[in-house]
C-alpha cells in the first residue's frame, strides 16, 4: 500500500511503500519495468524502499510480499506514472559559515550540487538565520541563482543587527528547483544541517560588553549587549546617562537597543553595564558622521616648489584621535600619492604636494575618509595658472638722483619658467598714492629690480611690492614690508 | 634617621620637607581639579568605584606608623615613578584618541606630569640627603601597558588620578613625620614649633 515515489535528481528515484499486515513477513520480490524497458527488472529486498529508474513516461511495479518461509502471500502491482512521481532536490550541505566580528557579518558558502542537474534550470535558496537560546527566527531570506550542470559555491554575507559575540546564531538552508519540464509535484528540499557560531556567553568565562570600541553614524540604531559569567545578574545598562531597558538573549547575555543614535562627546559615549556586587564593564561607542564632500578645493603654488591645496571641510565629523577625518592627495597623471596632515581644529585644511619635473598640469583626487565612510572630490588645474608667489622680501631703495629710484627685492622661489606682474605702490604725503606694473622675467630664488622715474625731488616717499604671474593672473601675493626713501633735491 | 643630624643636615632636611609638602600639597590640588574635567571629559560617574588597577601604586600603607625615613622615601619614590609612568600613559592615549580636540585635559595632564617628576627628583634629593642610594631606574621600567577595551582604559585613568590624590596627601604626612627632629640632633625647633 502506499506506494510513493521521489526522485532527487530526475533521474532515479527512491520508492517506498508499506505493508497492511501486522505479522512477520520475509524478503519482499519487487519487480518493475518501464515502457521503454519491456522485460521487467526485478530483485529482492528486505526494506519497503527501492531506488529505481525515473521512467520516461511511467513504469508498471509489481511487489510481492513473502511469508517468512518464502512463500508469497500477497502480490499487488502498481503503474506509476510521470506525474505521480515527487521531485525533491537533495538537502543542500553548508561548507562553510565564517563570522566577521569587526562587522557583525556571517559568511555562508554551500555548493549548488548543479552537476547533478540538467543546465539553466533555477534554483532558489531559502536561508534562515535564527538566535538566541530559544532559536528564534531572525530572517529569512530567498536567494536566486541559475544551475550549470556543475558543482557552483555560492557564497552569501548577512549583517546581524547586533554583535556576533552578543549570543549564538544559527543557520540552515533549503533548496527549490524549477524543473519546468517536470510534471510531477516539486517541493522543497529538507532543510541543511544547522550551522552555529556560538556567543561569548556559550564561552564558560566568556564576558564583556559589545561592540567594543565602535563607530557608528549619526541616525544609526545600535545593539549593545551585555555578556557576563554564569551567577551575575545584570542590575542596569546605561548609555551614556540614562538608563535602557533590557532585552534578554540568553541566561548570561542582554542587550540595549539604542535608536537614532545621537553624535557623542569627543570621548565616546560610555556604555555601562553594572553588575552585582558593584561589578562594572562598559564600551564606548563614537557616533559621528561620514566625511562631508571637501567645499572649495583650490590649489596653487607660491614658489613652484610645492602646490598648497585648500579647502573646506564642510560638517564636522565629530570623531577625532584615530577616529578623525583623514585626508589624501592623489595625482593622477602621475600616480603620486600624499597623505595630509590636518589639524581637527583649524576650520580650514591645507595639503601640501610637491611640484614634479616636467608637469605642467595637474589632476587632483583629493580623498577624505573616516570609520564611517569616504568623499573625494577633484581639481585639474594648470600650475602655471595658479601662482600666487611668496611675499616679496628685502625690499631696498637705491638712487642717487632726484626724480628717480631704484627698487629691489627677492622673492623665495622658482619662477624661471613664467613672466613675473610685479606692482610697485608709491605713496608720499604730497601725492596721491600711485601704482606702477612692470613685468620682470621670472628667476630661480632671484632678486629683481625695478626702476621708477618722474619722482618729485627731495621728497619722502614709501615704496612697497607684490607680484602675480604676468600670463594668467591668479592671485597677488601679499604686499612686501614698506620701503622709505628720500630722493635728491634737484 | 641612621645617624644622629648634623644641625646643617637637619635643617636642609626641614627645608626639603617643607618644599615637598607644599608641592604635594599643590599637585593634590590640581589633581583633584583635573579629576572633576576627567570624569567629565570622559563620559563618566563620578562615584563610579574602580576597583584597584594593577600597577596603580596604592596609598594605603599598612602599620604606617612604623615605618623608617628611609622605607617612606623609598615607597613615595616608587609610587611617584610608577605615576609618572602611567600619567604619560595617559597622556599618549588623550592623544590617540581625541588628537587635538579637548586638549585643556591634556594640558591638565602634562603639567601634573610635571609635578609628579618633580616630586620624584625632590624626594631622591631626600634620600641622597639621608646618605641613602637612589634606587635607579633601569630595569625598573614600566610593564607595558595591558590590552584594555576603551572602557576600561577610562576607569583605570579614574583610578591613577584618585590614587595619585592620595598619594599626595601620604606623602605629606610622611615629609611632615621626616621633617620632625630626630633625638640628639640638637637642632633648633622648626620655625613651625617655635613658641
Amino acid at each position: 500500500q502506499n506506494l510513493k515515489c521521489v526522485t532527487h535528481n530526475l533521474r532515479k528515484m527512491i520508492c517506498t511503500w508499506s505493508v497492511s499486515s501486522k505479522g512477520r513477513y520475509g524478503q519482499t520480490d519487487f519487480c518493475y519495468s518501464t515502457n521503454d524497458l519491456p522485460p521487467p527488472v526485478c530483485f529482492k529486498t528486505r526494506e519497503k524502499r527501492v531506488e529505481i529508474p525515473v521512467p520516461e513516461s511511467s513504469s508498471t511495479v509489481t511487489i510481492t510480499t513473502n511469508s517468512i518461509s518464502g512463500a508469497a502471500f500477497a502480490t499487488k502491482e502498481f503503474e506509476i506514472h510521470k506525474k505521480d512521481i515527487s521531485f525533491v532536490p537533495i538537502a543542500p550541505r553548508i561548507l562553510s559559515l565564517t563570522p566577521d566580528f569587526s562587522t557583525s557579518t556571517l559568511n555562508l558558502k554551500w555548493s549548488d550540487n548543479g552537476s547533478v542537474f540538467p543546465y539553466g534550470l533555477d534554483a532558489f535558496w531559502q536561508i534562515q538565520i535564527l538566535r538566541k537560546e530559544a532559536m528564534e527566527k531572525v530572517t529569512q531570506v530567498t536567494y536566486y541563482s541559475k544551475l550549470t550542470h556543475e558543482d557552483i559555491i555560492h557564497s552569501w554575507n548577512w549583517t546581524s543587527d547586533m554583535p556576533l559575540e552578543c549570543t549564538s546564531h544559527y543557520v540552515k538552508i533549503r533548496c527549490y528547483i524549477n524543473v519546468t519540464q517536470f510534471v510531477g509535484p516539486k517541493d522543497w528540499s529538507d532543510w541543511s544541517p544547522i550551522e552555529e557560531i556560538p556567543g561569548k556567553d556559550t564561552e564558560p568565562k566568556g564576558s564583556g560588553v559589545f561592540p567594543q570600541d565602535t563607530v557608528v553614524a549619526v541616525g544609526s540604531d545600535v545593539t549593545i549587549c551585555c555578556v557576563h559569567e554564569e551567577g551575575q545578574e545584570i542590575q542596569r545598562m546605561t548609555y551614556g546617562p540614562e538608563i535602557y531597558p533590557m532585552i534578554r538573549l540568553s541566561s548570561r547575555s542582554s542587550a540595549i537597543r539604542v535608536l537614532n543614535a545621537s553624535a557623542s562627546d569627543t570621548s565616546g559615549t560610555n556604555v555601562v553595564c553594572i553588575l552585582s556586587e558593584d561589578e562594572m564593564d562598559g564600551t564606548v561607542l563614537f557616533v559621528g558622521y561620514a566625511p562631508d564632500i571637501p567645499q572649495n578645493l583650490s590649489c596653487e603654488t607660491s614658489n613652484f616648489l610645492i602646490i598648497k591645496c585648500t579647502w573646506k571641510p564642510g560638517r564636522p565629523s565629530g570623531l577625532y584621535g584615530k577616529r578623525r577625518t583623514k585626508y589624501s592627495l592623489f595625482e593622477r597623471i602621475s600616480g603620486k600619492n600624499v597623505s595630509c596632515e590636518v589639524n581637527e581644529m583649524n576650520r580650514e585644511r591645507v595639503c601640501g604636494f610637491p611640484v614634479l619635473a616636467d608637469q605642467k598640469t595637474y589632476d587632483f583626487i583629493l580623498g577624505v575618509s573616516n570609520p564611517i565612510g569616504q568623499m573625494e572630490s577633484s581639481l585639474l588645474v594648470d600650475l602655471t595658472q595658479r601662482v600666487r608667489p611668496k611675499t616679496p622680501e628685502k625690499l631696498t631703495v637705491s638712487g642717487n638722483s632726484s626724480t628717480s629710484v631704484r627698487l629691489h627685492w627677492f622673492i623665495n622661489g622658482s619662477f624661471a619658467e613664467i613672466t613675473l606682474l610685479c606692482q610697485t605702490e608709491i605713496s608720499s604725503r604730497h601725492s596721491e598714492r600711485k601704482l606702477h606694473n612692470v613685468s620682470v622675467p621670472g628667476g630661480k630664488f632671484s632678486t629683481y629690480t625695478v626702476q621708477l622715474n618722474a619722482l618729485h625731488p627731495y621728497t619722502k616717499y614709501q615704496f612697497r611690492v607684490r607680484c602675480s604671474a604676468a600670463e594668467h593672473f591668479w592671485r597677488w601675493s601679499d604686499w612686501s614690508n614698506i620701503e622709505e626713501h628720500t630722493t635728491l633735491e634737484a | 634617621m641612621a645617624a644622629a643630624d648634623s644641625p646643617s643636615a637637619a635643617l636642609r632636611r626641614r627645608d626639603l620637607c617643607s618644599r615637598g609638602i607644599r608641592l604635594a600639597g599643590k599637585m593634590r590640588s590640581d589633581v583633584i581639579d583635573l579629576l572633576d574635567t576627567y570624569v567629565e571629559q570622559q563620559g563618566l560617574d563620578a562615584s563610579a568605584s574602580v576597583a584597584a588597577v594593577e600597577g596603580v601604586p596604592a596609598a594605603a600603607a599598612e602599620r604606617w606608623d612604623e615605618q623608617t625615613g628611609p622605607q617612606r622615601l623609598l615607597e613615595n619614590l616608587a609610587a611617584y615613578r610608577a605615576f609618572r609612568a602611567l600619567l604619560a600613559q595617559m597622556l599618549e592615549e588623550q592623544r590617540e584618541q581625541l588628537g587635538e580636540a579637548d586638549a585643556a585635559v591634556g594640558r591638565a595632564l602634562a603639567a601634573i606630569l610635571l609635578q609628579v617628576s618633580a616630586f620624584a627628583y625632590h624626594l631622591e634629593e631626600l634620600l641622597r640627603l639621608e646618605s641613602r642610594g637612589v634606587p635607579s631606574e633601569e630595569g625598573a621600567a614600566p610593564p607595558p601597558p595591558p590590552h584594555l577595551s576603551l572602557f576600561e582604559r577610562k576607569l583605570r585613568g579614574l583610578g591613577v588620578l584618585r590614587e595619585l590624590a592620595q598619594w599626595a596627601v601620604r606623602s605629606a604626612r610622611d615629609l611632615r613625620q621626616l621633617a620632625k627632629p630626630s633625638p640628639g640632633s640638637g637642632a633648633a625647633p622648626s620655625p613651625a614649633e617655635s613658641p
